[in-house]
């Protein structure tokens, strides 16, 4: 049996070490340092469960809900996930294509423009509950609309075709 | 001569910046990576260029090299791999860590392979030699058609697009032209069926216009006659057309089915670690029906359809060119329409698609665990989801109706329209035929005509959609038959003898040519040796059993058996002296005797027994009721696990091979039935050298040699005696073992 360590509220203190890596400080003294906090829900749940790993990959401890952490600390670990986790939020689609087997999306997202191309039309688009749906490109980039009643006619008219 | 290396053209300004900055270090700039992303994650054209000495980072946001770093003074260079992005660390010799460039996984591979040209370059590799491989990665990445920027189906395939039309038929003619004598007989055919078509409206204006006002009652049977002769004529021929096309077409999809499956064997392994068998399956039952129709289409009735469009024409204005203008009115309503209808619809069949592919995930993952479902009482959850599912396709269907029937009722109503016209104006000139000369039956036999106007014209209008998904299956089946087929370096140098002796020397392997898989290994196996290979997961050990095997010749080093390079040997030859049991093995549909049979066509009954003997199969495969009649289901549906091991090593005693490898022969199977499987493996491999993979050591007992693999090197090589008292990873594999055995153990007891 895995004697696992939560951190819940304020019984530990962050400090950002790197792009991906935290310091843990717990209030009974005791440090982790050089922790990567890594979500264990990256696709359902962006703020519970986080597990944070040392350098060799081994599991330290588990942030059970980040909105628990006082307010210094969630933004560190937030900062440090949102630099992770690259899943552009798909705004607007600009052009569709789908041509000789592969679909071509021309997207504006919340990190700019950018195109994409996608082998499996079926299996690298998944719509979830509450209308969110998941891409994934020819490259293994991921990419998301949060939901896509939200967007422009014509951008969910584009994306009908396909979903 | 090293040519400048690039992912994408980036603009000549910036190239000459960074060509210059490196001559200016006294270097040459070998490679460009363009990436897509700054430090801050935001998509932006950054690049990253090496020259032989420096390393440079372009930044767009400042317009300035924001990096410039001398190879030398790098201590190490690695990607990060995080989610959906990865970053180039370089620790510099100061101690200094830095992150240089930033992209998503569209050039991950790239910047590996820049990575390891720095980290080789830095080791003492030459330049020349680090190069090539860079190159090698290069031209992997180049999944878009230089001319018309679409993606390809593989990297280095062919782009259909832009491929010349002349060369995607003559590809094609090889499986039309042993059916053109069909193909010309039944356009014959055609020819004259639809020349009989244009005939009833014709004899129509006859009957109304003179024999039936005539009263004519002799005309009138010899016309009726006529026109049952023709229609008997017409479906008769029409139906012997219609055999001799179904002929040609399965003639031609079973050409093409041979060909891709023949193919499909001989592709290498490398083929099928990027394309999953599910793929090349599809290609061989869903693409080649495609073509099928496509070219059947192409060659019968586009020319039919033409001919059919030209013919109607021609009548139409030598009857009356006035109204044949009148009648052409909707056509550009009809084409118009075919076209958008045809984009529409589309989307809707692809929804349909998806929602009944989620049914089906349903039905095919509960209804044969349906003692799962049973045991965890979860029938209620499982109907609901069912039903969800079941109502969001019921939804899209419904949905799709609308639109699917709409469509068509449109296209009638148009054409209707266009024939009221027709008897509005054509009527009025037929009250006034003292002055125009119309008549009635010219009228009627008129509006027959324009009916059969919109067959073809509806032809015409969908045939580039059909082009368009004929061209996505031309792609998918030539990406197939056009692939390089394994290499058989030493095609026709027959092994007839093989003692047994392996050696590898020096051999080193990658995937793909960044990550070594297998690093500078060297060892040798004499004949008869038991040699147990172990290590963890993913350490190499299957990876040396797959190059001994052949699956993949692309590896620096040597690979010798009895002194004879393996490459240089023939494929067929070299593979048949080796025995090959897997950890799951593959079961064939088919009787277990042809399953055991299956290593040796020929072998005789009381063979095929005696090998089921040796492997301790025969006990069970007697008591079966059909015995060795037995037909196995898919992947050997109706035996346990232990079981289809056992007709795996009797198909290897068949094979009566000279060298033996076990993958992991008795991994998934009980302490019992392992008992049963070691006994068969001990009765095999006597006087042959062995090659055995094994997590559990226990069956590694008559081992006289063990090699250790471990991150893809050989750490450890020696008889069990010698590596326990080394004490090395060998020992701490065997104390691991033996504690937690001594814990079972205890816990049953």
């Amino acid at each position: 049996m895995v004697n696992r360590r939560y951190i819940d509220g304020d019984n530990a203190k962050f400090t950002r070490k790197d792009l991906f890596l935290v310091d843990v400080e717990f209030y009974t003294g005791e440090k982790l340092e050089n922790v990567e906090p890594r979500r264990l829900f990256p696709l359902s749940g962006l703020t519970r469960y986080i597990i944070l790993l040392d350098e060799e990959g081994e599991e330290q401890a588990v942030i059970r809900n980040l909105e628990t952490l006082i307010p210094a600390s969630r933004k560190i670990v937030d900062d440090c996930l949102r630099e992770y986790y690259l899943i552009p939020k798909i705004q607007q689609i600009y052009a569709a294509n789908d041509k000789f087997g592969a679909l071509k999306f021309h997207v504006r997202t919340d990190r700019g423009d950018c195109s994409f191309s996608i082998r499996n039309i079926h299996a690298d688009i998944k719509v979830l509950y509450g209308n969110r749906v998941l891409i994934r490109d020819s490259n293994d980039n991921r990419y998301e609309i949060p939901d896509y009643t939200t967007m422009d006619k014509e951008s969910i008219s584009l994306l009908l075709c396909y979903i | 001569m090293e040519i400048l290396l690039t992912n994408k053209q980036l603009n000549t300004e910036l190239t000459a910046v960074m060509e210059e900055k490196a001559k200016n270090h006294g270097g040459k700039l070998l490679f460009i990576i363009v990436g897509d992303l700054n430090a801050k994650a935001e998509y932006e054209e950054n690049a990253l260029a090496i020259s032989d000495q420096w390393l440079y980072v372009w930044n767009s946001t400042d317009k300035k090299l924001s990096y410039e770093i001398p190879i030398k003074s790098i201590k190490t260079i690695t990607v990060k791999r995080v989610y959906g992005n990865a970053l180039i660390r370089i620790e510099q010799k100061t101690g200094e860590m830095l992150d240089v460039f930033r992209f998503t996984y569209s050039v991950a591979s790239l910047c590996d392979g820049a990575a390891y040209f720095i980290t080789r370059l830095n080791e003492g590799s030459t330049l020349e030699e680090e190069y090539v491989t860079l190159k090698s990665v290069f031209e992997k990445q180049m999944l878009i058609c230089p001319r018309c920027n679409r993606t390809l189906r593989r990297a280095g395939a062919t782009c259909m697009h832009c491929e010349s039309k002349g060369k995607i038929f003559s590809k094609l003619w090889k499986y039309l032209a042993p059916q053109k004598k069909l193909l010309f007989v039944s356009l014959l055919l055609s020819a004259i069926t639809t020349s009989m078509t244009l005939l009833p409206p014709y004899i129509t204006k006859m009957l109304v216009d003179q024999i039936i006002p005539g009263k004519d009652a002799g005309a009138l049977k010899i016309v009726v006659l006529v026109l049952f002769c023709t229609y008997l004529l017409q479906y008769t021929i029409g139906g012997f057309r219609g055999y001799l096309l179904r002929v040609c077409g399965d003639r031609i999809v079973a050409g093409l089915r041979n060909d891709i499956y023949e193919k499909a064997q001989y592709l290498p392994m490398r083929f099928y670690d990027k394309t999953s068998t599910g793929a090349v399956i599809n290609r061989i039952s869903g693409d080649t029906g495609t073509l099928q129709n496509f070219m059947l289409r192409m060659t019968q009735e586009v020319i039919v359809q033409f001919f059919l469009l030209f013919g109607i024409v021609i009548i139409m204005f030598v009857m009356n060119w006035k109204l044949t203008l009148l009648s052409l009115f909707p056509v550009p309503l009809v084409v118009t329409g075919a076209r958008i209808f045809g984009k529409k619809i589309a989307p809707f069949y692809r929804r349909i698609w998806r929602r009944w592919t989620a049914v089906s995930s349903i039905l095919t993952d509960t209804i044969p665990g349906i003692r799962v479902v049973k045991a965890f009482a979860n029938e209620k959850n499982t109907v609901k989801t069912f039903e969800r599912y079941n109502g969001e396709w019921l939804k899209t269907d419904i949905k799709a109706a609308k639109i699917l029937n709409a469509y068509p009722v449109i296209v009638s109503f148009c054409i209707s329209c266009g024939s009221l016209l027709i008897w509005s104006i054509g009527g009025r000139q037929v009250i006034n035929s003292a002055t125009t000369g119309l008549t009635v039956g010219l009228l009627v036999s008129f509006l027959s005509y324009t009916s059969m106007f919109y067959g073809p014209v509806n032809f015409f209008a969908n045939l580039s959609d059909t082009y368009q998904s004929a061209l996505a299956s031309i792609e998918r089946i030539f990406d197939i038959i056009d692939a390089e087929p394994e290499r058989n370096m030493g095609q026709g140098e027959q092994m007839e003898r093989v003692e047994g002796k392996i050696e590898f020397k020096n051999v080193s392997f990658s995937f793909d040519r960044i990550k070594k898989v297998l690093k500078n290994v060297s060892f040798s196996i004499e004949p008869g040796d038991i040699v147990g290979i172990v290590g963890t997961t993913g350490s190499g050990k299957s990876t040396l059993i797959n190059l001994l095997m052949r699956y993949y010749d692309e590896y620096d080093g040597e690979i010798l058996v009895d002194g004879k390079d393996i490459r240089s040997i023939d494929m067929e030859s070299f593979r048949g002296h080796i025995g090959y049991v897997q950890q799951e093995p593959m079961m064939f549909r088919d009787t277990v005797f042809n399953n055991i049979a299956y290593s040796n066509r020929n072998a005789h009954i009381e063979e095929v027994i005696h090998a089921a003997d040796v492997a301790n199969a025969h006990g069970f495969i007697a008591r079966q009721p059909d015995a060795y009649d037995t037909l196995l289901g898919e992947r050997g549906v109706g035996l346990s696990g232990g079981e289809k091991q056992r007709i795996s090593i009797a198909r290897a005693v068949l094979k009566n091979p000279s060298i033996l490898i076990f993958d992991e022969a008795t991994a998934a199977v009980d302490s019992e039935t392992e008992h049963l499987i070691q006994e068969a493996i001990e009765r095999l491999i006597c006087g042959r050298t062995t090659l055995m993979i094994a997590h559990r050591l226990s069956t590694l007992s008559k081992a006289n040699k063990i090699l250790v693999v471990d991150e893809g090197e050989i750490i450890e090589n020696g008889t069990p005696q010698e590596l326990m008292a080394l004490k090395g990873k060998y020992y701490k594999l065997v104390q691991i073992q033996s504690m937690s055995d001594a814990m079972s153990k205890e816990r049953f007891e």
